[in-house]
């Protein structure tokens, strides 16, 4: 019998994915952007997720769980599908790496300014690497495992019981928000990371799948809720529209008769969460390699990969490069997500129509 | 003499004494009034054995009832030369009348009593131990398993040496799989001795080059059964003090038979207080490293002081300063463990008391940094699994190592490895972290916590046993 992904761990992997370092921001986003209680609006956003996963969960019952890539290549010829396939293989090896290079450069907020980010994240890049070729059920498994290390920061939430203030969060909702289409798209990207699960098709378990989708959802966004929330309790909102990472300021003010200004230890644990989207991403780009290239060396042309990623990656230089790229390429990705699955859904439905008149 | 020959040929006397010609320890013992010759290894056989079943009967019976009297069913006529040689070699006695061949087996090789084991010693509980002896340590386990569902397969490992296999598992509790697995990769060994269970189970292991060991060995005869009863296989290799179970998981290594002989809230708290002492001795030194070399604004203003005094004298990097710490700390463990028992304890006791403070004087190192190598040296010693605590000291250096290059990013870049790592594993087939992956949480009642024996009622999921309810075992 086959191994297959259990519905927990597709739950964590999903989880995990969608945990970012876009967490360390995302409560100034949503200050910026939404206005006075902004936490509020993940539920909104989460809402929006959960009717896309009902969309992967649709395409997975019409398509009975067959490989996205059967579905189109049942229909479409190969000159077709090879350009749709290598635009996948680009947008999603180059989210995996510029993720991991925004991580890098943030953490060189707190050490090794003078190191070449890049030395880091082809450090990096080698844990990917020795992940991804494991495959997908070690991928996952190290997901779960990686999920244990990660889950426990959320106590550290618990600091805060004194210094929350009701006050903060005023009696406002929504007020004063500014450019809410481009900034709630930019929140959006923080729920990015299910959109992967349809991947997952031929790899878990049929029953409880689009379930263990949403129960990672719900997770993420149970975590950007509590930390938010915290947030703005914490915080006026004008200190929080103003400072770049409210979280690393946050975890600061935990002090400790030994220890103290731990956000450089807990970002350095969210390397775990880091490593897990680009490895994600990057398998995603190799499933989808595999269809054009399937006897390839797959060690090999993994490797390569990576490398053509890596070079790419070199080309934003600073912070704010590195975030307007991939603001642009999680636009991109926002499409896929929702196109993808209605793209698929339409093929399908054709098939159908052309073996009902055959 | 060829394989071949010995398979073919008929045992005689002659073809016996050749084979064992330059042996001094054979004994060539002649009856001839009976017409009965004997050949035997004199250490090898029990005295009062060999008068009680060779020597009195054949005497007694004299030449015309000696055809009746071979004819019980303690001499085994043998029509193989290659079995009768065997036969002596494993201490039997050879006798030969009439061309005829005849094993007795009245083995008694020289084995020492069943004592404590030196190396998982506990508060409470039984004492007695493996020894090296195959056929006592199942008289052992025999003992303490009163069931004819306990089943023993018997086979060989090494082209010379021939030492016997014994694979012990549970019918109906023990998953077949297991068992066909263990016994056909034993059966693959292809070497000339194995000399310890240790040893066979490089040779078996799902991973060999892993830095983790794959298979549980243990000295503990309670630890063997509680393994058989959770439907785990055995494996008993006749001249080693220890016995082996598959599959085995990361976290079994770190239990003790301790943690069921005392109330489950004691057996809780130790068992988190083991995880507690895993994550001091891997990252204790190397957050030093780390914390010292690229985050100083971790410790606070009063320590700082303290810190920044003891370490103001010290010319080498914190990093350096580590290593030349813990390498010490591996010399004196090595040490001590080398040196008979009475020297051992002096110079460890000795040597980490002169060594550490004459280190701190000469400058070489800082008060803390003595304290954070102690804690993660004695932290070590905590895991109940001798070879598991040396897997996590090794490791250690490494993590140390990745804290002086990369601070808190590098030590977590190493734990990120080492969990990929751990991923990975299997044990016969079975996840290596189970329970964790896959993630089976009534098993964590008897992992991370030693829950009440009411609420223990199902085997380990890793197992795979076609019986998952303890007390359901038809009689």
């Amino acid at each position: 019998m086959k191994e297959k992904l259990y519905p927990v761990h597709v739950a964590l992997l999903i989880y995990i994915l969608q945990t970012g370092v876009t967490l360390f921001s995302l409560p100034r986003l949503l200050a910026q952007h939404i206005g006075y209680n902004g936490w509020a609006s993940l539920f909104i956003f989460s809402a929006i997720a959960i009717a896309n996963i009902l969309l992967i969960g649709l395409l997975h019952r019409v398509g009975k769980g067959k490989s996205i890539f059967v579905i189109i290549e049942q229909s479409l010829p190969k000159f077709i599908a090879f350009p749709l396939y290598s635009i996948l293989i680009a947008l999603w090896s180059l989210i995996g790496c510029l993720v991991m290079k925004q991580y890098v450069i943030i953490f060189q907020v707190f050490a090794f300014p003078g190191v070449h980010p890049m030395f880091i994240k082809a450090l990096a890049d080698f844990l990917a690497y020795a992940l991804v070729i494991k495959g997908i059920y070690i991928l996952s498994k190290a997901a779960t495992n990686f999920f244990f290390v990660l889950f426990w920061l959320l106590l550290l939430l618990l600091f805060f019981v004194k210094e929350f203030h009701f006050i903060n969060l005023t009696t406002f909702v929504f007020k004063d928000s500014s450019d809410l289409l481009m900034g709630g798209l930019g929140i959006y990207s923080a729920f990015l990371g299910y959109e992967l699960s349809i991947l997952l098709f031929p790899y878990a378990e049929k029953k409880g799948f689009v379930k263990a989708v949403i129960t990672g959802n719900l997770l993420s966004t149970l975590t950007y809720l509590s930390v938010s929330f915290v947030s703005f309790g914490f915080y006026s909102i004008g200190q929080l529209r103003r400072i770049q990472f409210p979280i690393f300021d946050l975890l600061a003010y935990i002090q400790l008769p030994f220890i103290e200004r731990i956000e450089s230890l807990v970002f350095a644990i969210f390397l775990l969460s880091a490593l897990i989207i680009l490895s994600m991403y990057m398998w995603a780009a190799i499933e989808a390699s595999r269809r054009i290239i399937p006897k390839a060396n797959r060690k090999k042309y993994i490797a390569l990969l990576f490398l053509i990623a890596y070079i790419v990656s070199w080309i934003p230089d600073t912070l704010h490069e590195v975030t307007r790229a991939l603001r642009l390429l999680s636009f991109m990705e926002m499409g896929v997500a929702f196109g993808l699955p209605l793209f698929l859904l339409l093929l399908i439905i054709i098939q159908k129509g052309v073996k009902g008149r055959a | 003499m060829t394989s071949d020959n010995q398979q073919t040929t008929i045992p005689t006397l002659q073809h016996t004494l050749d084979n064992f010609k330059d042996c001094y320890d054979l004994v060539h013992h002649s009856l001839p009034d009976i017409q009965v010759d004997l050949v035997y290894f004199f250490h090898m056989i029990g005295h009062e054995e060999f008068d009680r079943d060779v020597i009195t009967p054949l005497t007694e019976a004299g030449q015309p009832a000696l055809q009746t009297l071979l004819k019980r069913s303690q001499y085994q006529l043998t029509l193989n030369s290659k079995h009768l040689i065997k036969g002596i070699l494993e201490g039997s006695v050879a006798i030969f009348h009439n061309g005829d061949a005849y094993l007795v087996n009245v083995a008694k090789p020289a084995t020492r009593p069943v004592q404590q084991s030196e190396s998982e010693t506990v508060i409470s509980g039984p004492h007695d131990a493996f020894v090296e002896k195959a056929e006592l340590n199942l008289s052992l386990i025999r003992s303490k398993l009163k069931s004819s569902h306990l089943k023993v397969i018997r086979l060989e490992v090494g082209e010379v040496t021939k030492n016997a296999v014994y694979i012990l598992y549970i019918d109906g509790l023990a998953n077949m799989d297991n068992v066909n697995e263990l016994v056909n990769r034993i059966q693959l060994i292809e070497t000339d001795s194995v000399y310890d269970n240790n040893m066979l189970l490089q040779y078996i292991d799902d991973a060999p080059n892993s830095v983790f060991p794959i298979f549980q060995s243990s000295e503990r005869t309670d630890t063997a059964v509680s393994k058989l009863i959770g439907g785990r296989v055995l494996g008993i290799l006749d001249g080693s003090p220890t016995v082996f179970s598959a599959p085995t998981s990361f976290f079994e290594f770190f239990t003790s038979p301790d943690d069921y002989y005392q109330l489950w809230p004691i057996g809780t708290a130790t068992r988190l207080l083991r995880l507690v002492a895993i994550i001091i001795t891997l990252s204790f030194t190397a957050l030093y490293v780390s914390v010292t070399t690229f985050h100083y604004e971790m410790i606070p203003e009063t320590l700082l002081l303290t810190l920044t005094e003891s370490r103001s004298r010290v010319p080498f990097p914190p990093i350096y300063e580590a290593l030349l710490m813990e390498l010490t700390i591996e010399l004196l463990r090595e040490a001590g463990a080398r040196l008979p028992s009475k020297i051992g304890q002096t110079i460890g006791i000795v040597g980490g008391i002169v060594i550490g403070q004459a280190a701190v004087q000469a400058g070489l190192t800082s008060n803390i940094l003595i304290i954070a190598v102690a804690s993660s040296a004695i932290a070590s010693f905590v895991i109940p699994s001798y070879v598991m605590s040396a897997s996590i000291r090794l490791i250690r250096f490494g993590l140390i190592f990745l804290a002086g290059i990369l601070g808190n990013l590098g030590i977590l870049m190493g734990i990120a490895l080492i969990l990929i790592h751990l991923s990975s594993l299997t044990s016969l087939k079975a996840s290596y972290m189970t329970p964790l992956t896959p993630l089976n949480l009534s098993d964590w009642r008897d992992v991370f916590i030693r829950a009440p024996f009411w609420a223990m009622k199902r085997r380990p999921s890793q197992t795979r046993s076609p019986n998952m309810i303890e007390n359901k075992m038809k009689k």
